[in-house]
């Protein structure tokens, strides 16, 4: 595996949390707009290539054992960092992400990546994975964030998208228009994968019908198969 | 269907059973749509062309978003069988006879993709799909969607603004004959107390809907009401107030008892009506909306797939 390989899984074939469904609590909650997104977003950046890269460094001193709670500690740590230059450098953003600074800690995304990745491989390879991996993350979160903000506020970053005589459709920056939002989306990556699973000529991919009748696991195994 | 291609076809059987009862969905549907018109007639005489004009128009947007979701599905068109007809119906009827015209369409359209096509159509929706729609209208669009706001060359009162603003003594002077038979402002069609009863007692008649849910939702709604008048008469109204307000009536014989997001057992459709009747008391008494009718069918519905555990014991079974 090649580090550009490692890079950019994270920004589509991976990307969190729209194909690796993991990190949905910050998801959810704060893509009220895009720029909470993007700034939820940054946070883990920070967080996610520092702590795959500490890691990654000490992943041979740290006995098997009691590895979470190592990777926790490490993961707490900077994210008590951020959350300061938070309040330092960027105190609007830290109030409109409130509690969910500190959550960053329990994020499954920096504990998966630690225990799936940064443990078992080099420094380099880690960092370019973290990185990989946090845009993703800031990509999608900010695609969502922009989403539920243009048709919940009318607007995009702040500025104003439709005319006055629009009205906001409030649902989209509730709780439940979140989970619709995120639904969709995930509905309509399935379907981008099975429509070009059949354009190449793969099997369609089954319908597990213990799931609910979806297909996600089969459209990784039929990648598999092609590529082993 | 390869087989079918390359095996001759010998002898035709069509699928068992080969005595039919005459029931067909779009048969049950239509029965719907004729046991709802009273209440659109009745809704008609109250809020005039506006009524017609909300209800025309939620018909025609469900049949028309319902056959471009089968076309986009590649499916056969299954608009002929009147469930969207009827969708858009039951969404007509929980919107003030005022609503803007982008209201209805956007709220006919989400029922239907959201509440229905998305989960496989027809047999498909885990909830009431007008009501998915009405919910998320109501969390978009409050004022467009409250009744009092929109509705103002009218000598009605909302009964349950009253409450919920002015207190019980308030809404004790409204005459409970009043609002049966419909002189309440609200919703189009749902206020239509009589003449929903006279079209769900035709559906009884017909032994297309069972008494089980409707009864149950009533009285739970009269239990938990009694409860609350019984603790303080001065700050709670009578439970036959509750029954006679908003769209219980509506509720309990036409949305709760939805095919396919209610229950399928005596008892468990007993337990999934007395639920959807105690919380919409609940929803009224402590809520921020006045009424709780559609969230407490909505909250019930997911209770449905724990309700369908009750079974009938097998015969021989100890």
């Amino acid at each position: 595996m090649s580090i550009v390989k490692e890079f950019t899984k994270g920004l589509w074939k991976e990307i969190p949390p729209f194909r690796l469904v993991l990190g949905l609590c910050p998801t959810l909650a704060v893509t009220k707009t895009a720029s909470d997104g993007m700034g939820m977003g940054a946070a883990v950046i920070f967080v996610l290539v520092l702590s795959n890269v500490i890691i990654s460094l000490v992943r041979k001193i740290i006995p098997k054992k009691v590895r979470i709670a190592c990777f926790i500690v490490i993961a707490a740590s900077l994210v008590v960092s951020v959350e300061l230059l938070m309040q330092a450098y960027a105190y609007p953003l830290y109030q409109s992400l409130g509690i969910f600074v500190p959550l960053i800690v329990v994020n499954c995304i920096i504990l998966g990546r630690a225990e799936a990745f940064a443990a078992k491989n080099p420094v380099l390879m880690s960092a370019a994975d973290g990185l990989g991996m946090g845009i993703g993350f800031t990509l999608s979160l900010t695609f969502l964030g922009a989403l539920r903000e243009i048709f919940g506020y009318g607007k995009l970053f702040g500025s104003a998208v439709f005319g006055p005589a629009f009205k906001p459709f409030t649902f989209m920056v509730e709780a439940p228009g979140a989970f619709v939002c995120l639904g969709l989306i995930l509905a309509a990556m399935n379907y981008l994968a099975i429509w070009q699973s059949k354009r190449a000529g793969l099997p369609e991919p089954a319908i597990a019908a213990s799931c609910g009748g979806c297909r996600a696991c089969a459209i990784g195994e039929s990648k598999q198969i092609v590529e082993g | 269907m390869a087989n079918e291609a390359t095996a001759p076809t010998l002898y035709t059987v069509a699928a068992p059973p080969h005595w039919h009862c005459g029931r067909t969905v779009t048969g049950v549907m239509q029965q719907y749509i004729l046991a709802l018109l009273p209440a659109a007639v009745m809704a008609f005489i109250y809020y005039g062309f506006p009524a017609l004009r909300v209800i025309g128009l939620s018909c025609a947007t469900a049949v028309a978003v319902e056959a471009l979701c089968c076309k986009a599905m590649d499916r056969p068109s299954s608009v002929d069988d009147f469930h969207a007809v009827l969708t858009g119906l039951f969404l007509a009827f929980l919107l003030p006879a005022m609503a803007p015209w982008w209201l209805v369409v956007v709220g006919a359209a989400v029922s239907i993709v959201v509440g229905k096509m998305l989960f496989g159509g027809l047999g498909g929706n885990p909830l009431c799909a007008p009501l998915v729609g009405w919910a998320i209208l109501s969390l978009s669009w409050k004022t467009q969607m409250d009744p009092g706001a929109m509705v103002l060359a009218t000598n009605l009162v909302d009964p349950l603004t009253q409450l919920k603003y002015l207190g019980v003594a308030a809404a004790n002077k409204l005459s409970l004959g009043d609002l049966f038979i419909g002189k309440q402002l609200g919703a189009l069609g749902a206020t239509q107390v009589l003449a929903l009863l006279v079209g769900a007692g035709y559906l009884v008649s017909r032994g297309l809907l069972k008494l089980y849910i409707p009864l149950s939702f009533l009285a739970g709604v009269f239990l938990a009401g009694l409860v609350y008048y019984l603790m303080d008469g001065s700050v709670y109204p009578s439970p036959v107030f509750h029954l006679l307000t908003g769209s219980v009536v509506l509720g309990a014989c036409f949305l709760a008892t939805d095919p396919n997001s209610s229950p399928v057992n005596k008892a468990a459709m007993v337990g999934f009506g007395l639920t959807a009747g105690v919380m919409t008391v609940i929803i009224r008494v402590y809520g921020m909306y006045p009424d709780g009718v559609p969230f407490a069918i909505l909250f019930a519905n997911l209770f449905t797939p724990m309700f369908d555990l009750i079974r009938p014991k097998p015969f021989g079974a100890r």
